[in-house]
């Protein structure tokens, strides 16, 4: 194991492990391991269930569950008593199942055992461990990760209540704080402030000028966001058809995935119909190749007075820009160009890292509250036992007794009954305190 | 015992207002779970002082300054909580709970001791001086909602590095300009009946003359202001500053209206 990987068992971890199995997280992810690496060992969603089986019928593995997504590959297992064997099944099945050679993997890898591996599956949960902090789908992935593993039978006991806190850490850290509220994709920033001018975007009309990745794919997202219809305008109208026509395409899957979904009608404006037809926007996307203005300030107040001063929104993707940033000076245009959304998509990525350190501290009670449940759990079969003995007892010198006591009436039997369970429980009590305590104690 | 619940109100609406502050302003919407209580609580205890006021002093309708005040207090927090349980936004509260803190601090805290003839119809006078406060909340929450606009547009005008200069406000701009069109519009119909009743009373007991009263004519001035302003916000669109300031305007002369209840001869709170 190189420098990455990490064991931090404590005494209290190690109590864990002793009595009643281990918990040990072994992985790679984007810090630790280069995409070639990460590729290798990533698992299609069809390959993922015996991948999952076949990881928990290794020897000494009772439950396990791989988290496998673009940014981590992860197992989780519960094994059997360590027994100075560390992480071998795990090295093992990742070198039969993926036949490659351990060596290749070995120096990426880190490990995590018991309340380490606990945090680290909250973090990751929480989205605590993402390259991008606070991203959403994270939480979504080990789900599936978690139904996975349970169909194929390899999630029981131990690990089902551990990835239900986990999920439950998760959405505790979305609520109470404010890790995920905003936008950091160039894209979804887009989004967001036509939002924060129009409210819900039903009903509303997107001009896209030009073509462009981005313009596309904003344009795609504010669709998504129930935006109903699109104006498409290019120089050349070829183009703006072809632009019309995969947008078409993708609103005829979205509306055979989702059957209820908004209707969106796709228009192809001619350029030189362009100012005529842009006041019907409320959302103008541009990422044309002109080296001059497409919009200019006159043309902002005329749309401005055609649209009877209702807001309109310009996003400016191009460079050279193609609107002129004096729009934005005119009451009621708004303009963001590339820089303003990349200026607010950094402002919200460094929102994010602040309250990621809000995040750390539920996520770090969790783990402790966690903990003290296992530990609780753990004396709870010496506690069962000394109770069971202690009845049989009761129940035997009972027994022996009747003999001797005769017949009793049923209120005399009563006293004798609460007489013997209260002197047995009276009896048990330091014993059961002292184990509680000494479990506490380690 | 009146005055005890109010001022549990005004302490209650003092939290308000301060809680409402990190909800709306530092994007802490927890903050909201104690401004929403404390606001509804505070309204609730509005209400009961406000009855058992009027109650005590053996008439059913505000007539002092103080009690009118406090009544448009509670209509102002009304309206803020209608706000808040259609658009589940706290923003308004940054400026309409101040205010209704204030007037009700102000009646809890320098309660009038008036005495009062019971008047001729005081139902009608009653449903008057409700619709005419509610004309005014309304017109208030108009202009409050206005700044809101204002002051988001700013916001979003200014972008990066300037961003946070402004306070954040938790509502789209258009969801901020349908409430203070919506609340301008709700006042209007109130103004136009509270007038209606206060003329067809004002002819009854007193005849013509009191027509003439300068207060009386300025109160209609109002009315016919609040008329063109709704008219011109809803055929220019009418937005942002310039909506700002006629707003203003309208609030600036109800307070004329107001302040001519000191002086009028025919229309005046009662007096101590």
């Amino acid at each position: 194991m190189s420098s990455v990987t990490q064991q931090r068992v404590t005494p209290a971890a190690e109590h864990v492990s002793a009595s009643s199995g281990i918990l040990l997280l072994v992985g790679v992810n984007h810090t630790t391991a280069p995409i070639e690496v990460r590729e290798r060992l990533s698992l299609s969603a069809t390959r993922l269930p015996d991948a999952v089986r076949t990881l928990t019928q290794q020897p000494g593995v009772r439950e396990s569950m791989i988290l496998s997504t673009c940014n981590r590959v992860e197992f989780l297992v519960w094994q059997e008593q360590d027994e100075g064997r560390g992480n071998t099944n795990l090295l093992r099945f990742l070198h039969e199942y993926y036949a490659i050679p351990a060596s290749s993997v070995e120096p990426h890898l880190y490990e995590f055992r018991d309340r380490e591996a606990i945090r680290h599956l909250f973090r990751v949960a929480s989205s605590l461990d993402s390259m991008v902090v606070g991203e959403p789908q994270i939480l979504g992935q080990v789900k599936e990760a978690y139904s996975c593993a349970r169909e194929a039978g390899a999630v029981a006991a131990c690990l089902e209540p551990l990835l239900q806190r986990a999920f439950s850490v998760a959405k505790r850290v979305r609520s109470e704080t404010q890790i995920g509220s905003s936008s950091v994709s160039i894209a979804s920033v887009a989004v967001e402030l036509a939002r924060k001018i129009f409210g819900s975007l039903q009903g509303k009309t997107v001009l896209l000028v030009g073509a462009g990745k981005m313009s596309d794919l904003a344009a795609r997202h504010l669709l998504q966001q129930g935006a109903t219809s699109i104006l498409v305008s290019n120089r050349t109208r070829e183009r703006a058809a072809l632009i019309a026509g995969q947008m078409t395409e993708q609103i005829s899957a979205q509306i055979v995935a989702q059957p209820n979904a908004p209707r969106c009608s796709i228009e192809v404006v001619a350029f030189e119909q362009l100012y005529e037809q842009a006041a019907r926007a409320d959302i103008v996307v541009t990422s044309t190749g002109a080296e001059t203005h497409i919009f200019d300030r006159s043309h902002g107040l005329r749309l401005m007075e055609r649209r009877r001063n209702r807001p309109m929104f310009f996003i400016d993707i191009a460079v050279p820009r193609d609107v002129d940033p004096g729009v934005n000076e005119i009451e009621g245009c708004f303009l963001y160009d590339i820089d303003d959304l990349q200026q607010v998509a950094a402002a919200h990525l460094a929102d994010r890292s602040r309250e990621s350190a809000e995040a750390e501290k539920i996520v770090t009670a969790e783990v402790e509250k966690y903990h003290q449940h296992l530990e609780r759990r753990e004396v709870v079969p010496a506690i069962v036992a000394l109770q069971e003995n202690a009845e049989a007892v009761r129940q035997l010198e009972l027994a022996r007794a009747a003999k001797r006591l005769g017949s009793l009436t049923a209120e005399q039997q009563a006293a004798v009954e609460a007489l013997t369970r209260s002197l047995t429980a009276k009896l048990l009590h330091p014993q059961i305190v002292d184990l509680r305590k000494k479990s506490e104690e380690r | 015992m009146t005055l005890l619940w109010l001022r549990l109100a005004v302490v209650l609406y003092g939290i308000a207002s301060l809680a409402v502050l990190p909800a709306a302003l530092y994007n802490r919407p927890r903050w909201s779970q104690f401004a929403i209580p404390a606001a509804i609580g505070a309204a609730g205890l509005h209400f009961v002082s406000l009855a058992e006021m009027l109650n005590a002093a053996h008439h059913r309708l505000p007539v002092e300054a103080h009690e009118v005040q406090s009544l448009l207090a509670l209509i102002l927090a009304l309206l803020f909580l209608a706000v808040y349980w259609r658009h589940r936004s706290v923003s308004l509260g940054i400026f309409v709970l101040p205010i209704v803190f204030l007037l009700a601090a102000l009646a809890a805290f320098r309660p009038g001791q008036e005495s009062f003839s019971q008047p001729v119809h005081t139902g009608w006078v009653i449903v008057h001086i409700v619709l005419l406060l509610a004309a005014y909340a309304g017109l208030i929450v108009s202009l409050l909602a206005s700044v809101l606009y204002l002051i988001q547009e700013r916001r979003l005008k200014n972008k990066g590095s300037r961003l946070d200069r402004l306070p954040a406000v938790d509502m789209p701009l258009e969801t901020i300009d349908q409430i203070a069109l919506k609340t301008l519009l709700f006042g209007l119909p109130c103004m136009t009946a509270g007038l209606l009743i206060g003329a067809l009373i004002a002819q009854a007991d007193y005849g013509a003359r009191y027509f003439a009263d300068p207060k009386i004519l300025l109160t209609f001035g109002l009315w016919i202001a609040y008329i063109v302003s709704i008219f011109i916000r809803r055929s220019s669109g009418l937005r942002g500053r310039r909506a700002v300031y006629l707003s203003s305007l309208i609030v600036l002369v109800v307070l004329f209206v107001w302040a001519a209840n000191q002086f009028s001869v025919v229309h005046r709170f009662a007096t101590p």
